[in-house]
């Protein structure tokens, strides 16, 4: 085992990562950019080296200076967390080359799975089904046209760099298609300075569901349950929970089978996670695997009683499994993740919080790295709460989690506190009947206005 | 620092003309709850930043400023151009371990002079003064890691 390691991320994620170290006994090292010289992550860690400027393509995506702070510390190990340079497969590969202890897969998984076009082959080599779509980067509108034609209207668009939802963009039409190619090359330049995009045929009604794998060093691997993630806007999730509530038992089987053995057939070494969109009738498509841990972890962990960022770093020094195959659910968990934004306009809204009282109690768990008195910084992600309740029925879930999200008051920004007590209060997500297009309805029914 | 009042403006006079008289170019004093540092290239209080140098391998801690006196003293505008690090890496002050440094405090830079060398992924990056001026602090060991932003050295800068 490692004696210490060094975590490339800030926020809730980066106070994650310090907390399972601890608890291996680990030293940390935290790396920050100037304006989080009071974020959590830099107080809480043993040790902290400054690594840049606020943009983080200066910080937090500098490699030099990430892996000098490594040096200097003398950190055997980089957790990466999710963003950032977490599916970097260079930064992977440097790591590696310094004698650094990178914690995740292979960087050939990285670079695999962060290849749409690869992945999607070597997946049908795996025997799991694949959405028709351009199998190559589109070149132009032209070309983006002829594909759809092929397939039928609708198509998503998709940046070929792309993730968390940007550079997405649906089109039920020709005119729509026309519409939305510019935009969509235009966000996926803006976004990841790339500017390429694939094609793939659209499914209405569908559901964003996803399995988690752990593989290790030796050849072991091991599926668990589902998260169901439909709950998003914008192509962002809001709300994760697992079971799913559409998810029977054989459905579950075969999508944790289907993942599982295509996680061993690549020889995959680390956690990762197979995102399906599936039908109404049961049909799973496979969409990508982020070779990473995911923002909703947590609902894994609560739902089957684990900790899966232990196992990552555990793996990563070459231990065997712990987790056994076939483990039982034990209960329902829901995650709702708090976001510093308008509730209204959904624009980001950082600021200073000038007090704050978040939730506890039986069966709720919060991940964050927020505290009063601290400046969320404008330069990064908006998420700096994600509340987690787990009990034995959905209902209970919800109840437990309604409960919990009007006990926190959080002054100073805005948060989208409000929009999440009333997703809970919404009776199609109270039966459980929603897909990937039940915020879009939500939206229209409450006039685009929560409060 | 009313009721402890150990050093008064004509107190500092005195010492500053002890530090000519004996030709010395530094003179650091420190009683209860107060410090002054006199370096007599400048005849003049050092910057109240010494403290505020954070060390990379520290524990977690609010950045200390300079003590409430050496802050009154130091009642003429921040003159001081500091050089930061650029990058993360280490600090030496000469070539290699046989030459002198590249600078010494007291001594007159020009703009463009090279004034460290900071070694980050096995490749020495040579550090510029961006003034003409005179050092008059170090603020890093030789052979000391080094982190973004962290302070070099002090310069005070020649009038044009």
């Amino acid at each position: 085992m490692f004696s210490k390691i060094l975590i490339a991320n800030r926020g809730e994620i980066a106070l994650r990562v310090i907390r399972a170290a601890r608890e291996l006994g680990l030293k940390t090292v935290a790396v920050y950019s100037e304006s989080d010289r009071n974020s959590l992550h830099t107080i809480l860690a043993d040790e902290k080296v400054c690594i840049g400027p606020s943009r983080a393509s200066d910080s937090y995506l500098n490699i030099p200076n990430i892996l000098g702070a490594a040096e200097q510390t003398k950190a055997e190990a980089i957790h990466p967390g999710y963003g950032f340079l977490a599916e970097n497969p260079r930064f992977a590969e440097i790591c590696e080359s310094a004698g650094i202890n990178f914690i995740g897969p292979q960087p050939a998984m990285i670079k695999l799975m962060g290849n749409k076009s690869l992945a999607r082959q070597e997946m049908r080599k795996s025997h799991l089904y694949i959405l028709p779509g351009s199998n190559e980067i589109v070149q132009d509108l032209s070309e983006a046209k002829k594909i759809a034609k092929k397939m039928g209207y609708p198509v998503i668009l998709k940046a070929a760099a792309g993730g968390g939802g940007k550079g997405m963009r649906i089109a039920r039409t020709r005119a729509q298609l026309e519409e939305q190619f510019a935009l969509a090359q235009n966000e996926a330049k803006a976004s990841f300075n790339d500017a390429s995009l694939y094609i793939e045929k659209y499914l209405d009604n569908s559901r964003h569901i996803e399995i988690q794998v752990i593989g290790d060093k030796h050849g072991n691997v091991v599926a668990l349950g589902e998260r169901e993630c439909s709950i998003q806007r914008k192509h962002q999730k809001l709300i994760e929970e697992s079971p799913s509530p559409f998810v029977d038992d054989r459905l579950r089987k075969r999508m944790t089978k289907a993942a599982e053995d295509a996680a061993r057939r690549i020889g995959y070494q680390s956690l990762g996670t197979f995102e399906f969109l599936v039908d109404g009738q049961g049909r799973y498509y496979f969409m990508e695997a982020n070779t990473r841990i995911q923002v909703e972890h947590p609902v894994t962990e609560m739902a089957y009683g684990i900790d899966l960022v232990k196992e990552q770093i555990r793996i990563a020094a070459g231990e065997r499994l712990s987790i056994r195959d076939g483990l039982e659910i034990g209960g329902h968990c829901l995650e709702c993740r708090i976001n510093a934004e308008d509730p209204v306009t959904f624009s980001p809204s950082p600021g200073t919080i000038d007090f704050l009282l978040l939730p506890g109690g039986n069966g709720i768990r919060v991940d964050s790295a927020a505290y009063q008195g601290w400046q969320i910084p404008p330069d990064y992600d908006s998420l700096f709460a994600k509340i987690v309740a787990l009990a034995p029925t959905r209902p209970e879930a919800i109840k437990k989690m309604q409960t919990a999200l009007e006990m926190t008051t959080i002054v100073g920004i805005k948060t989208n506190l409000p929009l999440h007590l009333s997703i809970l209060a919404d009776t199609d997500f109270a039966r459980g009947s929603y897909d990937t297009q039940f915020m879009e309805r939500f939206q229209q029914k409450n006039g685009n206005n929560q409060k | 620092m009313d009721d402890n009042k150990k050093i008064d403006y004509e107190e500092i006079s005195k010492l500053v003309s002890f530090l000519e008289e004996k030709h010395l170019t530094e003179f650091e004093l420190e009683v209860e709850g107060f410090k002054i540092k006199i370096s007599r290239a400048l005849a003049q209080a050092t910057p109240p930043a010494k403290a505020a140098a954070s060390n990379p391998t520290a524990q977690a801690e609010p950045a200390q400023t300079s003590t409430p006196a050496a802050a009154a003293i130091s009642q003429a505008p921040d003159q001081f151009h500091y050089i930061t690090s650029p990058m993360v890496g280490m600090f030496y002050r000469a070539p290699n371990p046989a030459s002198p440094s590249f600078v010494e405090i007291g001594e007159e830079v020009t703009k463009g002079q090279t004034l460290c060398i900071i070694e980050a992924m096995k490749l020495m990056n040579e550090i510029e003064s961006d003034v003409d001026g005179v050092v008059t602090e170090v603020y890093v060991e030789n052979g000391k890691p080094v982190e973004f932003g962290q302070r070099l050295f002090a310069i005070q800068p020649l009038a044009a």
